[in-house]
């Protein structure tokens, strides 16, 4: 199975000249094609910082990551940023879309800015939308939206632009259960038919749950990392 | 969508926007105002010096100008006179001999310039006649009738009818003394020129100066202004034994003002736009601070540095752009308005503006011209306005922005 992250004793410690906070500490990271990966841990593990990592957003002090082979952490931040556009979906816990967008600008925005032609933005809106089952709402602002279709339409703005994985930040921490429930359905139908590699932070156990990889953290250090048909399987 | 992101962002703080709009409408308000103003006061300073003071073009002899010695009359005038009036170009012209002298009264004396002029041509020129605020011109029925300025009028204590004697030299450089009568009392916009000036007629003035039908100046009213150079430069060609003189050089610090008034316009609504600059960059700059997790979020997904400060950049520039046609409109109206009614100054110091030999009463003209270079400046200041914010939303961290 093809490896779409492939990260390499990273480090990230914050606060170095007083106290030094070990946010990730040597961490060895795999993550395969069309995994459905959930990052737990208590708070402070560095799940986070670890996604954040991975997505690029932040450097680490040690170590590499390397996405589809390409090290992340010897690029520019300008080249970072186009890196993120084309490759990387991101779901972030409070949802933070465009506020002054509607929900289908919002999906449109990043493909936008990926340079792709009007009719293939539409469709590719139009399967999205559907997949969501957000049809009505394109129009409507965020404001106008409840938080589980805000997280939908977060979902449908991170594989708009056709990433190599989605980073889903605590996806499910502001969602009532029938919210995050219908939102994790999304997801896994995604996963599934589309193939599309999701990690997760979370330590919501609904997530855990339908996660079929599980890798946790504390004090940030890989402490355990579960395939769960594995388990079954023992 | 960066366009719509943009438009739709500065909605979001609407009374925010709407005080930056509006001082932009007001702050160009008051600098179209300056322009219209000056725009006005200029050309009816330009108007007043051709139309009342010196006319397009002044024909002398060539030496005539170093002391005003009155053996310098115009040669071969008759044949100049007759060339004037074939010339399409000119509208009108009149002769007048000059010579300068002391006039003295009961109570004093002061040096003035004397001109001779033939009444009716000369109020065609310079309107004299329309500047009259005493009196009722010269009598055809007596002699020796003389116009003086208000100004020198109340410093000669002089009234209409009063008594003065002017002595000056005729061309032997023999001392001459007449006596004259006020027959009329002038005011123009130019205090100083009023306080020089004294006219008497043209044949009284020859006769006295021996020069016969001879003159020492012709003064030209062309068709319009924009003929003065040609006709100059062509008069001067065909005869180049005279001083042929613009209204530009006869009276350069009119010309001077022209070329000083643009540059003035200018820096004052350069200084208002700065003033400006620094209520749109605390606006932006709040805008921005509000907007950090928003901004971390675009650059996490994907928005490069330059869609960012052109997001900034067109936000300043919409802010800007929508007081413009605003403050661009009350400006037209308002010139416009008084433009055709007049802005009266005098109670602000006519006696001020006339002594700088302006009238007190301005039309403002709106400067159509200067609107382009107007909205170049304001694009500038959205520009530089917009540099300070934009460089803070650049130097947010996407990880350290989500956080806020």
């Amino acid at each position: 199975m093809k490896t779409v992250i492939d990260a390499h004793n990273i480090s990230k410690t914050y606060n170095k000249e007083n106290i030094p906070v070990y946010a990730v500490n040597n961490v060895h990271l795999h993550i395969n094609q069309g995994e459905f990966t959930a990052l737990v841990g208590p708070s402070g593990s560095g799940k986070t910082t670890l996604l954040n990592l991975i997505g690029g957003l932040d450097k680490p002090d040690e170590g590499k990551i390397e996405i589809n082979g390409i090290d992340i952490t010897a690029m520019s931040p300008n080249k970072l940023i186009d890196f993120r556009l084309l490759n990387i979906g991101f779901v972030f816990q409070s949802f933070n879309l465009i506020p002054v967008l509607t929900a289908k600008e919002n999906v449109e925005f990043i493909m936008q800015l990926q340079g792709i032609p009007k009719a293939a933005r539409d469709e590719r809106i139009n399967n999205l939308f559907k997949q969501i089952d957000l049809v009505d709402k394109m129009d409507s602002r965020p404001a106008q939206l409840s938080g589980g279709q805000q997280q939908r339409v977060a979902v449908a703005r991170a594989l708009a632009s056709k990433p190599q994985f989605v980073l889903a930040d605590e996806p499910t921490a502001n969602l009532d259960t029938a919210s995050a429930s219908n939102l994790l359905d999304i997801m896994a139908l995604l996963n599934k038919e589309e193939n599309i590699t999701f990690i997760f932070s979370t330590h919501d156990a609904r997530v855990i749950e339908r996660a079929r990889r599980v890798i946790t953290l504390v004090d940030g250090r890989i402490v355990s990392d579960t395939a769960k048909v594995a388990v079954h399987e023992e | 969508m960066i366009f719509r992101i943009a438009w739709r962002n500065i909605w979001r703080n609407k009374m925010r926007s709407l005080v930056i709009i509006l001082s932009v409408a007001i702050g160009l308000f008051a600098g179209i105002a300056v322009l219209a103003l000056y725009k006005g006061i200029l050309n009816s300073r330009i108007h007043t010096v051709i139309y009342a003071e010196t006319g397009h073009l002044q024909i002398h002899h060539k030496l005539f100008k170093q002391d005003n010695e009155p053996q310098f009359i115009i040669q071969q005038g008759e044949a100049l006179l007759a060339a004037l009036k074939k010339n399409s170009s000119v509208k009108l012209f009149t002769t007048r001999s000059i010579t300068q002298g002391m006039l003295a009264t009961s109570t004093g004396s002061a040096g003035v310039k004397i001109n001779g002029i033939i009444p009716g041509k000369e109020d065609e020129v310079s309107g004299l006649g329309n500047k009259i605020i005493a009196g009722k011109g010269f009598d055809t029925t007596k002699k020796n009738q003389v116009f003086i300025g208000k100004k020198l009028a109340d410093k000669m204590k002089l009234k209409t009818g009063g008594k003065l004697v002017l002595t000056f030299t005729d061309v032997d450089a023999n001392m001459i003394s007449a006596a004259f009568r006020v027959a009329a009392i002038y005011q123009s916009d130019n205090a100083p020129l009023d306080e020089r000036n004294v006219y008497v007629r043209l044949s009284e003035l020859n006769q006295m100066l021996t020069i016969g039908n001879a003159f020492h100046e012709i003064c030209v009213i062309l068709q319009n202004d924009a003929l003065t150079d040609i006709v100059r430069q062509q008069l001067q060609q065909q005869y180049p034994e005279q001083l042929i003189e613009s209204w530009k050089d006869i009276s350069p610090e009119t010309d001077l003002m022209i070329d000083t008034v643009d540059t003035t316009s200018y820096i004052i609504i350069g200084i208002i736009l700065f003033a400006l600059a620094f209520g749109i960059v605390n606006t932006m700059l709040m805008a921005i601070l509000e907007r950090t997790q928003e901004i971390g979020v675009m650059m996490a997904l994907g928005m490069n540095r330059i869609r960012l400060f052109l997001l900034v950049f067109l936000e300043t520039v919409f802010l800007t752009l929508i007081g413009t046609p605003v403050g661009l409109a009350v400006a037209w109206i308002l010139t416009l308005y008084y433009q055709r009614h007049g802005l009266n100054w005098s109670s602000a110091g006519e006696e001020v503006m006339r002594s700088f030999g302006f009238s007190s009463m301005i039309y403002p003209e709106f400067p159509t011209e200067k609107i382009i270079a107007v909205i170049g400046i304001v694009l500038f200041t959205a520009l530089a306005s917009c540099i300070y914010p934009a460089i803070k939303a650049l130097q947010l961290q996407p990880v350290e922005a989500l956080r806020k």
